[in-house]
Order: structure tokens, then sequence, then C-alpha cells
């Protein structure tokens, strides 16, 4: 469109506003809504069911002799059995400060899941002065398998794809509870 | 005070006259840092699940993350049942100010040889019951029609100064009161 000639002097110097408005009012409600609805503590958990305990699981079991992998937490030591002597017991001394060697126990753990792939459950007994904290500590060493350890190979029986495990012992179990000593 | 005022104050009212624009650019840069931080490190959490102040829970490495459940608050004054104290904690001299946490439990409180607290297992009773009922009414049945079984998950949230043996009671209450899984809850470890 052929301007002026007093408008076409002043079409180039022209500035155009941009209105900032509307995109500082979208940030300012994104960023009230995403500090309203952040949880900054993040919770997480170890599931640990009930032992039970029938006669014919009992019987089943003295007749199977099944791994049943047995740690055994102490006021100075922890014990790795198996009440069927299916591996070699071994105790690890507690560190200096009176809690369980978690690193320790763990290497032994992987050692006995390199010889028994397949097993996924521990049985916890652990002694009445154990604090919570070294329990759930030790848990997770008996669970969680790291970055350094060994790959531990096992076949998928659905796939039949080799696979690598992701945790070492899932299954936690406390074996007394029921126990009063 | 000057009957005439000069060009240059005239000017310089016209010029103010004229309205300013807020630089915006600068609060806009602020922004949208404070955007995508919030973005980067934006975790929801799926749970209603509380804690207490002064509760020191443990760390824990594990990924899995807590889903509502019937929750357990064992602090160093008591053991709270969906927000309503059941049980209190001997307290004597030591334990104020004490590091270590003092879990002892009044002999009266408890029944079965000293293993089953009493008042805690007539809330976990009753509460599994109204649970019951719930599922009784609810219009979700399961395959054969019947009610949907009580999950018997209780959610168990406790100081990490807890000595086993009082945690050890407090599983065997809700055990004998029909909660089969237990799930302790702890801060996940930053990886």
């Amino acid at each position: 469109m052929l301007r002026r000639p007093s408008a076409r002097r002043k079409a180039g110097s022209e500035q155009i506003a941009l209105n900032l408005v509307p995109m500082m009012d979208t940030f300012v409600t994104l960023i009230a809504f995403l500090l309203y609805t952040m949880a900054f503590i993040v919770m997480t958990h170890v599931e640990t069911p009930l032992p039970t305990a029938s006669p014919t699981e009992v019987a089943q079991k003295l007749k199977e002799k099944p791994l049943q992998l047995t740690v055994s937490f102490r006021t100075d030591e922890t014990e790795i059995w198996s009440p069927f002597q299916k591996i070699t017991s071994k105790k690890i001394p507690n560190t200096p400060e009176g809690t369980p060697d978690v690193m320790a126990i763990h290497q032994r753990l992987v050692e006995v899941k390199q010889q028994f792939p397949n097993e996924k459950q521990v049985v916890l007994a652990p002694s009445g002065s154990i604090s919570y904290d070294s329990l759930v500590a030790a848990m997770d060493g008996i669970r969680m398998l790291d970055a350094t350890d060994p790959a531990i190979i096992v076949k998928n029986a659905e796939t039949g794809v080799d696979e690598a495990l992701k945790l070492l012992f899932p299954e936690v179990v406390f074996g007394n509870i029921l126990s009063n000593d | 005070m000057p009957a005439f005022r000069s060009i240059r104050t005239r000017r310089r009212k016209k010029k103010l006259n004229q309205g300013f624009e807020l630089q915006l650019t600068s609060l806009i840069d602020v922004l949208v840092i404070i955007l995508v931080f919030l973005l980067k490190s934006y975790q929801t959490s799926l749970n209603t699940l509380s804690t207490v102040e002064g509760l020191q829970m443990p760390i824990s490495a594990s990924q899995d993350e807590p889903r509502d459940s019937l929750q357990v608050i064992i602090t160093p004054e008591g053991v709270t049942f969906e927000g309503k104290r059941v049980v209190d904690f001997l307290q004597d001299s030591g334990s104020a100010g004490a590091t270590e946490g003092n879990y002892k439990l009044n002999e009266s409180d408890m029944d079965e040889g000293g293993r089953r607290i009493v008042s805690l297992f007539n809330t976990l009773v009753s509460a599994r019951e109204k649970s019951e009922l719930l599922k009784a009414k609810s219009p979700v049945r399961d395959a054969n029609g019947n009610p949907l079984p009580f999950d018997g998950i209780l959610a168990v949230t406790a100081d990490k100064r807890i000595h086993y043996d009082t945690l050890r009671k407090i599983m065997y209450t809700a055990g004998a009161a029909g909660f089969k899984t237990f799930r302790f809850i702890a801060l996940k470890k930053e990886t």
C-alpha cells in the first residue's frame, strides 16, 4: 500500500512492543501449581509378609530340605546360614559402631545367589536389640543388587531368555515374629 | 515559587506524563529458569501417608513407591493408628532428650505373654471389620461375584531408633488382627 511521505519516513523506526503480561500470568500460575503439587519428601517402602506355617508346609519342607536362607542378626555378629546345611554357615562380626556389616553381608549373599540363582527368599531372625535403622539398611543390602556386583543371569521361565537379575533376594520374611526370645 | 516554569521543566513533565514501560525481560528470564528447575525436579506422590514432627525415618534404596493403606506410626512417645493415639510408651527420667528411642510398653497393656498389645489389637480389629464391611457393600466384586477380600496391608512408619523388640510386638499384634503384609516406610535414598 502506498503511504504518505510523512508516514514513509516514520515507518522504519516503529517498535513493536510484545505483550508479555499473559505469558507472565501463565508462568506464575504454572510455578504456583508445581510448587503446590510437588512432593518434597520422597518415600519408599520395603514390603514383608507375615510368616505363615502350617503342619503340612513344615512336613513338606522337612521332606524337600530347601535352602531356606536365614540371616540371624545378633548383638555382636550376623550369621548367614541354612537350617538344612545347604550352604556353609558364615558369621560376620558387627562394625565397630555395633551395627551389622551390611557390605560383608551383601557380598556373602551375592556368593549364595550365584550358587542358587532361582532362590528369592531370605528369612530374617534379628535380635530384639537391633535398631530399626540398622534393620532397614540390612534389608536393603539383602534385597538390592549394586551396579558393582557381578551379573547374575537367570533363564526366564516364561520367555526362555537369559536375563540379568535386578534384585538379589527380593522377598524378606521375619522368621521370629511369633517367638518371644 | 516562580510563576513560569522553564521549557526544560515543562518538557520533563511532559515526558513523565507519557507513561513508562516496565522491563519484563529479566523477570521472564527468572521465571523461565524457575519453571525449568521445577519441571526437572518435579515429583508427585501417589499416597497420603503422613509423618509427624520429630520422627526420624530410616533411609532406603528401595524403588517401590508406597500406595495408600492403613498406617501405623511409631514415635518415641507412642503408637498412632490413622491419626489416633492408641498406645503410649512409658516415659521416665531417661526419656527426656534421649538420643536412643525409649520404647517401653506398659505391662498392663500387653497379653499373650507380653507379645500382643491389647489396645492396638482392638483398634486394628475394628479397622479390619470396617474395611470388610465397606468391601461387602461395595459394588466392586471378584469374578465369582463375591466381595473383594480384605487386603491386610499395614504401612509401618517408625522412628529409626526403635528396637526390633518393639517392632516385633506391633507386627505380632497386627498379624493377630488379620494384617498379613507390612510395608516399612522409609525416606528414599537419593541416587
